[in-house]
């Protein structure tokens, strides 16, 4: 056996493993990762640039429910709703969107049994001003 | 376009063949050839650079249903200064057809048989041409060349 | 006695290696013909993975088309989206910032790092040497880091837009990346070393796949095959673009030819690119904006067509772009370094054993989802089939 071997044993045998224990243990990421974004209905104006934009077409524009007191700013009362399931993370929509009225996280656990949509994230931008 | 380049004086071999030269951004120069002529003009550049001083960088097919022409274009890279020669000719869309070069550059026959397949210009003498190694073997079977303008895939 | 039973035994056996992974986890099926154990031809079937991107880009705005490019291949996607954003610039008569060129050099040399990374590990599980694969792997982590870093995903960065980048860095992020840079460099001097030494790498590697550089230019093979073979083919040398010009760098040309020359030209590039990003970072315009507002961008594209050339990790990339003055390009034509070197590659298969076929495919680099956007079937062998009967003979009777 080389000597060298037992050094690289034993420095092995100390040394903390590469992997980490996912679901227990966060994966360190950048915090401007480009993670989950959703519409904040207070900045939007219903333009659909974002949805025209969008290179994987994941963002389709839909009427703001009645129950949701629509802003003033937005005279078609449609918002953008973003499939994440579909959604390539280019933040193209982001970068294009005339008032920046994305609101941009860098969660990437996005794995789910149900289709997840922007839906629910960009309506409660509504009550919380509402 | 800019003015007529001139022909480098390492390729004035291909000079009886020349209908006319332009440029293209950045830094290319276009060669345009008759079609009846692109074999003989690879077999100058083989017999007068010869190998390792050119290669084949890509061939491009284009379709105008408009002026009913399919255009090929030879991209040949002129090395050691990499420079990159652009051999255009036109063919009638009706029946594409040109002589196959892969007997002087092998290394022609990935960008032959893609625009055969994609486009349905027809190299003769390339023994290796095959339909259905396209895409999915239902639009082959439909008898479409997805490139072409009007085709619907 | 009277013969009664005649044995045929064939003389060239049919192998089929792959469609599922033969040797990188991407569809492509080799079918050998092999004779006792060597190869004498192989057939490069492919269509397996075809997506149809270039009609796809016809189908799509120019900008949305910028990220359809970035997703014709996952390991060098800023490069892809790098060649076909400057073809928009020829076509808009744009220049970027300094700023903006230096750091897209950056992102570029990184994905050079960890894509050569990536291939030299998987010639190590190849050959059988799965723990050097394990600790590429796990130091390639660290250039992902960096990637994470500077454009905010690990591997598709979209981090290319027209006149620009997306994404600044600033001061502490400059540092965390030369720190990593640092690091990343004292292992793959140590993994060059190892590839250099290694008495089952080269045994494995050394004289096996050999190219001549007649056939690598008549075949027309690109990028590190063609480097390896002594040719002098770099789009960043000859090209000039983005910083290229005023970054110092090497072109690393091997004579041998063989599998191993064409892995250590890797790693030696990949040590260049190291030096190359440290000298960007070092050295980065502070006096320009490197970010455009991308609302602000051009939205027409006037007539006129372009070819540009961009040097991927696997080779020359180009993307020829015609517009015709409507919001979508007319015609697009990419082609990958991987489409001229697996596809008319097939020759250096023959007269090697079975054995030897991964690791020259391997040693090429191959990137299927690169290649089949647009496809490609092709039975190669130009040259001789040189099918020896050897020792094969009809038996059943002396």
């Amino acid at each position: 056996m080389k000597p060298s071997l037992i050094k690289e044993v034993l420095r092995n045998l100390f040394s903390k493993p590469a992997t980490i224990q996912y679901p227990r243990e966060q994966t360190i990421i950048e915090p401007d990762f480009r993670g989950r974004h959703y519409a904040d209905l207070m900045k939007c104006i219903g333009c659909s640039l974002c949805s025209i934009e969008c290179p994987a077409n994941a963002i389709k524009m839909v009427k703001i429910p009645e129950e949701y007191p629509a802003p003033k700013k937005n005279p078609r009362k449609i918002y953008p709703v973003i499939d994440y399931f579909k959604c390539v993370y280019c933040y193209r929509c982001v970068a294009v969107c005339p008032t920046r009225a994305y609101i941009v996280t860098n969660n990437y656990r996005l794995a789910s049994f149900k289709r997840s949509t922007s839906e629910k994230l960009s309506l409660e931008t509504l009550k919380k001003a509402g | 376009m800019a003015t007529a380049p001139s022909l480098p004086s390492r390729l004035d071999f291909l000079k009886d063949y020349v209908l006319k030269t332009y440029s293209m951004k950045p830094n290319r120069i276009i060669i345009e050839v008759d079609s009846k002529y692109v074999h003989k003009v690879f077999e100058l550049f083989k017999e007068r650079l010869g190998f390792p001083n050119f290669y084949i960088s890509t061939i491009a097919g284009t379709d105008f249903p408009k002026e009913n022409t399919i255009r090929v274009d030879y991209y040949v890279v002129v090395l050691p200064e990499e420079q990159t020669i652009v051999i255009r000719t036109y063919l009638p869309r009706d029946e594409p057809k040109i002589a196959s070069i892969i007997d002087i550059v092998p290394g022609a026959l990935a960008g032959e048989c893609e625009t055969y397949d994609l486009l349905g210009v027809y190299f003769e003498g390339n023994r290796f041409l095959k339909r259905a190694f396209f895409v999915p073997t239902d639009v082959v079977e439909k008898g479409i060349f997805p490139l072409r303008k009007d085709s619907k895939v | 006695m009277t013969v009664t039973k005649i044995v045929e035994i064939p003389l060239v056996l049919e192998i089929p290696i792959g469609p599922q992974h033969p040797a990188l986890h991407e569809p492509l099926l080799l079918k050998v013909y092999a004779d006792g154990e060597e190869v004498v031809r192989v057939d490069i079937n492919t269509g397996y993975n075809h997506r149809g991107v270039e009609k796809l880009c016809e189908k799509n705005t120019f900008y949305r088309d910028i990220f359809i490019a970035g997703r014709v291949c996952g390991i060098c996607n800023t490069v892809h989206a790098n060649c076909f954003v400057r073809a928009l610039e020829r076509i808009l008569d744009l220049e970027p910032s300094p700023r903006a060129k230096y750091l897209r050099v950056l992102a570029m040399e990184l994905e050079r790092i960890h894509s050569h990374m990536l291939i030299n590990a998987v010639m190590a599980e190849i050959l059988g040497f799965d723990t050097l694969f394990m600790l590429i792997m796990r130091d390639r982590e660290m250039v992902m880091k960096a990637k994470e870093i500077l454009t905010g995903n690990r591997v598709l960065a979209d981090y290319m837009i027209v006149s620009g980048v997306r994404r600044d860095i600033d001061e502490t992020k400059r540092d965390r990346l030369l720190s990593i840079l640092d690091k990343v460099e004292k292992r793959i001097k140590y993994y060059r070393k190892l590839f250099e030494e290694d008495a089952t790498i080269n045994l494995r590697l050394r004289d096996v796949g050999v190219i001549k550089d007649v056939d690598a230019s008549r075949y027309a093979l690109v990028g590190p095959p063609a480097r390896g073979s002594g040719i002098k083919i770099d789009a960043r040398a000859s090209d000039k673009y983005d910083a290229y010009d005023e970054i110092p760098f090497n072109v690393i040309v091997r004579k041998e030819g063989d599998s191993w020359a064409r892995m250590m030209v890797r790693w030696d590039e990949a040590l260049e690119s190291v030096s190359m990003s440290r000298y960007v970072l070092e050295h980065l315009p502070r006096d320009s904006n490197a970010v455009p507002d991308e609302r602000r961008l051009p939205r027409r594209f006037p007539p006129g067509e372009t070819f540009t050339r961009a040097e991927a990790p696997r080779g020359e990339l180009t993307y020829y772009v015609l517009s015709d003055g409507k919001p979508k390009p007319y015609r697009v034509k990419i082609r990958t370094p991987s489409f001229n070197n697996i596809i008319n590659g097939g020759f250096a298969y023959i007269g090697y054993t079975i054995a030897d076929l991964p690791a020259i495919l391997v040693s090429y680099d191959p990137c299927i989802s690169c290649m089949e956007r647009a496809i490609v079937i092709d039975l190669r062998n130009n040259k001789k089939m040189y099918v020896s009967l050897k020792d094969l003979v009809v038996g059943g009777r002396k």
